[in-house]
């Protein structure tokens, strides 16, 4: 195999005019594929090989113990027309992800601004405050939140000192998705040293150009670091939204895998989980997992649609 | 998840193993370097049958490799296996799901091994018929329990309130709550968890009217008018204090560490009589044990002596005979006997109770003596559930409980919902 592709390979080079397609990316790109060779095996094997077949079995039943039963597009229509659930799972997603992500962002840039200003030790707080994002999907984490919010938990305790009787936060219907809304903005690090970076390009004599002509903080940051800013703003609105989409570990932990009270914090990702590993529908929950791969694209695609609209690259 | 190999052991298993198998004494099915073995459960079951590995180990030789999850994580995990065709060789089995692995050759039947490496001449026969599927043997029963109300005796001295015996009375229960309530003892603490959306509690409750949940066949066994009377009378235990609010219950996420009893924020909790042994690890009062409150005075039928767990063999292993004479020494063992008391519940074999009974401490004592002494509250035993019953438990009890619970929905509304999700649930599986 290898003696034959080198002889191809010097033969081509002999008719170096007509080089054939063939060993023409043999002796380009080989040596690439080569270094690739690791990546890509893991790639094939672990990646697209699974969803390949997730894909088939989307239209099967197949509860794991007996082989798949094909069944059409049975398990699509069923989550369209005939499943409450699935419903009651996406409004609990969407709810998180229209609210955790701008806030996250908003709290992310305001901390990445305040360690702007050139203060001293900046690179111990920039760790400091990174750390919640390092430990923010581990399982530790949730359960530290179930007990910050659970009836007599520090929360509580906390709004005690000033008369006020809290409710059991995350056993209570109407305030379990905040806590979880809540410990998704604690995790501003990542997003925050992206803007801290982002900040630090903004070239300082616009500012001093501006404080010139007396315009206030307030319009400095609205006329030029903003705009300057869209860039990184817009990646990280991508990036943020996906993980929202993809969250799963502190609902399943504060939740005990049930997505209760009364569904409350159901999230997708959770009703994906139970249907496969609960009830052993593993087509219906492929199903499930190419929804949301499909929903996270059409997320994707309509931000770069209306990105010309507002993020300027300064070219 | 915690493995367990210890590889020193292991290593010399094996090769006392090996010695053995040179000098030709042991039977063939011992060439097996190792067993292994898998259950659900906390620590307190895991050191007890690994002790009692250990002592198979030293008594015949075979290493036996053990792993243990909590009851969640325990049944993606078994299923992941099978469909890997990787099945461990010992399984422990429940009662809902037996039916499912049997018919589906997971599990292998035991009949051939009955009166070879496997006795159960004196076996109680309630006990062997429960582990049965279309007529053939798929699981050894390690203990007879049944459903119990756990009573915090200490709370209830505490308050100045008389526990409650086997004859009490969903009346009694309202009693006592009053009482509760007027005692106002540690912050608070009601009388009852909240079980509108216990799955025994319903069960039990039903039974009683001469219903239950499943027929043989696998349909709902009642209707909507039994349901808006259940949930009728759950909202006049919360709303008079008998048992604790929705909130409350909605902590307990099915860990006993987050249960209503542990907490301290009831002095009743609905359980399974071999888990109050594990239950009085966790708590400092004193437990004790009585039935479900019945329906009126005098009517009883309820409850049920259920095998609270087996263990079966892996369809796919190719250890079976060593992992049945492993069952065998399991259930049988006098020395394995002293060492798991009853936290699987009631041993089967008269032998082995007669061997445990002495050893017992006080709670094991009260559950062993429960379940003797049940008389006339002990009921025939029902046919195992359907597949989706576990589906139905979770995402529909549960949910609509609490929904009525947190006043989202009516008793009314509940029972349509109860009943027309578990009827597609029932059809869809």
């Amino acid at each position: 195999m290898t003696a034959r592709s080198l002889q191809s390979g010097a033969s081509a080079r002999e008719r170096a005019a007509t080089p054939s397609l063939w060993s023409r990316i043999w002796q380009n790109d080989a040596p690439g594929y080569l270094f690739l060779l690791p990546w890509l095996i893991g790639f094939l094997g672990l990646t697209i090989g699974p969803m390949i077949t997730s894909l088939y079995l989307s239209f099967t039943d197949f509860d794991l113990l007996t082989s798949p039963d094909w069944v059409g597009a049975n398990n699509y229509m069923r989550m369209f027309t005939n499943d409450p659930k699935f419903w009651a799972s996406m409004r609990v997603t969407m709810f998180f992800v229209v609210f955790s992500v701008p806030l996250k962002l908003a709290f992310a840039l305001a901390v990445a601004m305040l360690l702007n200003r050139g203060i001293k030790g900046l690179p111990m707080y920039r760790a400091l405050f990174y750390l919640p994002s390092l430990l923010g999907a581990s399982v530790a984490i949730a359960i530290l939140w179930r007990q910050i919010f659970a009836g007599d938990g520090l929360v509580n305790k906390l709004l005690l000192v000033f008369g006020i009787e809290g409710p059991s936060w995350i056993s209570n219907p109407k305030t379990s998705l905040w806590t979880l809304i809540i410990l998704s903005i604690w995790q501003f690090g990542s997003p925050m040293i992206i803007f801290l970076a982002g900040l630090r390009q903004i070239p300082q004599d616009m500012y001093e150009a501006a404080s010139l002509d007396g315009a206030s903080k307030w319009r400095q940051f609205v006329k030029i670091t903003l705009p300057l800013l869209t860039p990184v703003v817009f990646f990280n609105a991508i990036i943020q939204t996906i993980e929202a989409f993809k969250s799963f570990t502190p609902a399943f932990i504060i939740s005990g895998g049930t997505g209760n009270p009364i569904n409350s914090t159901l999230f997708y990702t959770l009703y994906l989980y139970q249907e496969a590993f609960g009830f052993f529908r593993m087509g219906y929950a492929s199903a499930l997992a190419w929804v949301l791969l499909a929903l996270v694209g059409i997320f994707t695609a309509f931000s770069f649609l209306t990105s010309k609209y507002w993020v300027h690259y300064d070219e | 998840m915690t493995i367990r190999i210890d590889r020193r052991k292991f290593l010399m298993g094996s090769s006392a193993l090996v010695a053995a198998g040179a000098a030709g004494v042991m039977p063939s099915w011992a060439q097996a370097a190792s067993l292994r073995l898998t259950f659900w459960g906390g620590q307190a079951r895991a050191d007890r049958t690994y002790a009692v590995t250990d002592l198979y180990t030293a008594a015949k030789g075979t290493a036996i490799e053990g792993e243990f999850l909590a009851w969640n994580d325990y049944w993606p995990k078994l299923a992941t296996q099978t469909a890997g065709g990787n099945a461990p060789d010992i399984i422990q089995m429940d009662y809902r799901y037996i039916v499912e692995y049997a018919k589906r050759n997971a599990i292998a039947p035991l009949d051939e091994f009955v009166g070879g490496v496997l006795d159960l001449s004196t076996f109680d026969q309630d006990q062997l018929d429960g582990g049965k599927v279309d007529g053939k043997l798929y699981g050894i029963s390690l203990g007879a329990n049944s459903v119990a109300m756990l009573v915090n005796t200490t709370a209830f001295e505490e308050a100045g309130v008389t526990p409650p015996t086997n004859d009490w009375t969903f009346d009694t229960l309202m009693e006592i709550g009053e009482a509760f309530k007027a005692a106002n003892i540690r912050g608070g603490m009601k009388a009852i968890g909240d079980g509108s959306y216990s799955e025994p509690m319903l069960q039990n409750w039903l039974r009683q009217r001469g219903k239950d949940l499943y027929t043989a066949d696998g349909k709902l066994a009642f209707d909507e008018a039994d349901a808006i009377e259940w949930y009728t009378m759950w909202n006049k235990l919360r709303d008079a204090g008998v048992c604790v609010s929705a909130e409350d219950q909605a902590i307990d996420t099915g860990p006993l560490e987050t249960t209503m009893l542990v907490l301290g924020k009831s002095a009743m909790l609905q359980s399974n009589s071999n888990q109050l042994v594990a239950f009085q690890t966790l708590v400092q009062d004193k437990l004790g044990m009585v039935g479900f409150p019945r329906v009126a005075a005098g009517v009883g039928g309820g409850h049920y002596r259920k095998p609270s767990m087996f263990f079966s063999v892996g369809g796919s292993s190719a250890n079976k005979e060593a992992a049945a004479d492993f069952l065998n020494f399991f259930i049988s063992d006098p020395e394995a006997a002293k060492v798991l008391g009853v936290e699987r519940g009631i041993p089967c074999l008269p032998s082995t109770r007669e061997v445990v009974a002495p050893t017992l401490d006080e709670q094991s004592q009260v559950a062993l003596n429960f379940v003797a002494n049940l008389g006339d509250l002990l009921g025939a035993l029902p046919p195992p559930p359907p597949a989706s019953a576990g589906e139905i438990d979770a995402s529909l009890i549960r949910t609509i409980g609490q929904e009525v619970g947190f006043g989202a929905k009516t008793p009314e509304e509940g029972a349509r919902d109860l009943i027309a999700g578990a009827n597609d649930i029932l059809s869809r599986a």
